[in-house]
């Protein structure tokens, strides 16, 4: 492992932080104000500030590296509060990835990948072996990347660079603010399953901003749903804001397919597995054709010696003497593995003969089964819609929660 | 030809090098002036309008005018000439420098506060930097014309090859007034293509493609 995942990572704090812009009665609901917020962010998690356009989730983000200054609260990191610290000190421990990147484009790119190592004064081998180090962990190849400027390199090569250079000190928080918003949408999702991958290793405390819901479901350890104002309407961790909106106004920023988002957030992990009717190849067919008819489903799942699933047999072509055979196989279920998410899990089923899914260890071997009933049954018994208030979505609506911020 | 560069070639000499001298020390201190007056207009916005009001007053008054004002203060001497040259370098190199600083992307900006870096350090690392094609942007104009300028200074006893061409002038002999032109105009070309190269040099990054 890189000296990247040595650095401990640090709890964030922001207590009663309020932020004003100008003065008198104009004050409240200027864009970018924030009211009294108070989260905790724990050492080690992805804490994504979601909203609309001026809704103070930058604002938020800013003040923790102090480029903007809280009008009033405290904002304590590893339980000290940032205003009492050399602000050029704070933001050299904090790493910084802006839209666009804000690459310096007069550096090449392992220049600018040394940026704070140099301004805390490294020696130039440690450096340039750090920036090598980084360069290869965001999957450029130093040798061809390092000479090169900015201007050289694609939209989504330069914001690699730009988590690279964040990264250089192994600061042990990271803000992000909307960095993979400046992509297409393919290199935008690689660039997220890659940071995912990475911040598996890292495990710094992230704080990341973005307009789009998807990406804070996808990203967030814990999801903050602000409103104009700099409100928090709702914290915690995306499941439960899909599942379980605190407010119309989450309701209808989660959007209409917040059930389908939910699908792709729930793990097979999350459901009790259904038992299946199941026999071996060898088997004695009466046994196993007796136990079928006796189950309401009308299918047997055939396994190999080894408890591997092999497929569906129908009770009626089960034979009533003799032992089972392979061949008898009729029909088969996809392959499910603990992770796999609802939302593949319904999409592999719904076109199937035997809607149900066979999960799988990560040996092959049969562990359960997966049907469209249990899902929706999961969905339904851990959902706390917010249908009273839902209504339909009109275009003013979608206006107000669409944008950049 | 070779008769006339032996009777006078000593003389044009003497007077291109002067005409450098005088024109070295008018950029030098010209561009450290203006980069004084940048960084105080970026330091407090305020005195923006005052001092490019100011720079832009002193580049209206005619050269010759200013010349003879400056005489009786400071005499027929190298000071008047250079206070003089100095002058009109100012407008050209505080506009283009400070064109050169706001024309950073804000994002930029934040990124290097972002980053740590202290004001004097950004200025040093990145805006400078940054700014550099539109500085030797401005060095290349005002050098340019302090070349042309320096002519003027004969008036007060000085101007390098503007001395030569003036003599010439008196003796009706034109041949030095156009070679002394000639040495002049091929002098002003020869900077402006060093400065263009040198510029080149000090920003590889800006002929990869755009910021």
């Amino acid at each position: 492992m890189t000296s990247a995942s040595t650095s401990r990572a640090a709890t964030v704090e922001f207590e009663h932080v309020t932020k004003v812009y100008g003065s008198g009665a104009s004050k409240q609901g200027t864009p970018g104000a924030v009211n009294d917020l108070s989260l905790t962010v724990p050492a080690g998690k992805i804490c994504v500030l979601v909203g609309p356009s001026g809704c103070g989730k930058t604002t938020s983000l800013k003040m923790v590296n102090r480029l903007i200054e809280p009008t009033s609260g405290r904002i304590l990191i590893d339980g000290v509060d940032a205003a009492t610290r050399n602000v050029t000190d704070l933001r050299r421990g904090i790493g910084y990835v802006i839209q666009q990147t804000g690459l310096f484009p007069h550096q090449t790119i392992g220049e600018n990948v040394e940026t704070v190592p140099r301004l805390l004064g490294w020696s130039k081998a440690r450096r340039h072996e750090r920036a090598e180090e980084l360069l290869a962990l965001v999957g450029l190849d130093p040798a061809s990347y390092a000479g090169r400027y900015p201007a050289q390199l694609s939209g989504g090569e330069r914001q690699r660079v730009g988590v690279a250079r964040a990264l250089a000190a192994d600061p042990p928080i990271m803000l992000m603010d909307e960095p993979f918003g400046a992509v297409d949408p393919i290199v935008r999702e690689r660039l997220q399953n890659e940071f995912l991958r990475l911040q598996e290793q890292l495990a710094k405390t992230i704080l990341f901003v973005t307009h789009d819901i998807d990406e804070a479901i996808k990203m967030g350890d814990l999801v903050a749903v602000f409103r104009t104002g700099g409100i928090v309407e709702q914290f915690g961790p995306p499941s439960e804001i899909l599942a379980a909106p605190a407010s119309p106004f989450v309701a209808r920023f989660v959007g209409a397919d917040r059930g389908l988002k939910r699908l792709s957030l729930t793990r097979v992990n999350d459901l009790e597995l259904a038992p299946a009717v199941t026999a071996r190849v060898g088997d004695d067919a009466a046994d196993a054709r007796r136990r079928t008819l006796a189950d309401p489903f009308a299918y047997l799942l055939l396994l190999d010696a080894d408890g591997r699933p092999l497929g569906w047999v129908g009770q009626g072509r089960i034979p009533g003497d003799g032992v089972l055979e392979a061949d008898l196989v009729e029909t088969t279920s996809p392959l499910l593995d603990r992770r796999t998410t609802l939302k593949d899990t319904l999409s592999m089923l719904l076109d199937r003969d035997v809607q149900a899914g066979v999960v799988v260890d990560r040996h092959g071997v049969y562990r359960g089964l997966v049907n469209v009933d249990q899902i929706a049954a999961y969905m339904r018994d851990t959902a706390r819609p917010f249908d009273a208030v839902d209504g339909p979505v009109t275009a003013v609506d979608l206006a107000a929660v669409s944008g950049e911020g | 030809m070779p008769e006339f560069l032996r009777r006078y070639g000593g003389q044009l000499a003497d007077g291109l090098v002067d005409h450098v001298v005088l024109t070295a020390i008018a950029i030098g201190v010209g561009f450290t002036l203006s980069l004084i007056l940048t960084l105080l207009i970026v330091r407090w916005r305020r005195l923006g309008g005052p001092i490019i009001a100011g720079a832009g007053i002193l580049y209206t008054i005619p050269s010759l005018a200013l010349f003879a004002v400056l005489v009786p203060i400071t005499g027929l001497s190298l000071l008047s000439a250079e206070i003089g040259l100095i002058s009109y370098t100012l407008l050209i190199l505080v506009r283009n420098t400070l064109q050169g600083l706001d024309g950073i992307s804000p994002d930029i900006i934040e990124a290097a506060d972002g980053l740590g870096h202290t004001r004097t350090q950004r200025l040093l690392r990145v805006e400078l930097p940054l700014a550099m094609p539109l500085i030797i942007a401005g060095l290349r104009i005002a050098t340019v014309t302090t070349i042309g300028l320096v002519m003027v200074t004969a008036v007060i006893g000085e101007g390098g090859l503007g001395q030569v061409l003036l003599r010439g002038f008196n003796l009706r002999n034109w041949g030095i007034v156009y070679a002394a032109l000639i040495v002049m105009i091929v002098l002003a070309i020869v900077a402006d293509g060093g400065l263009g190269f040198a510029g080149r040099l000090l920003t590889p990054w800006a002929r990869r493609g755009s910021r």
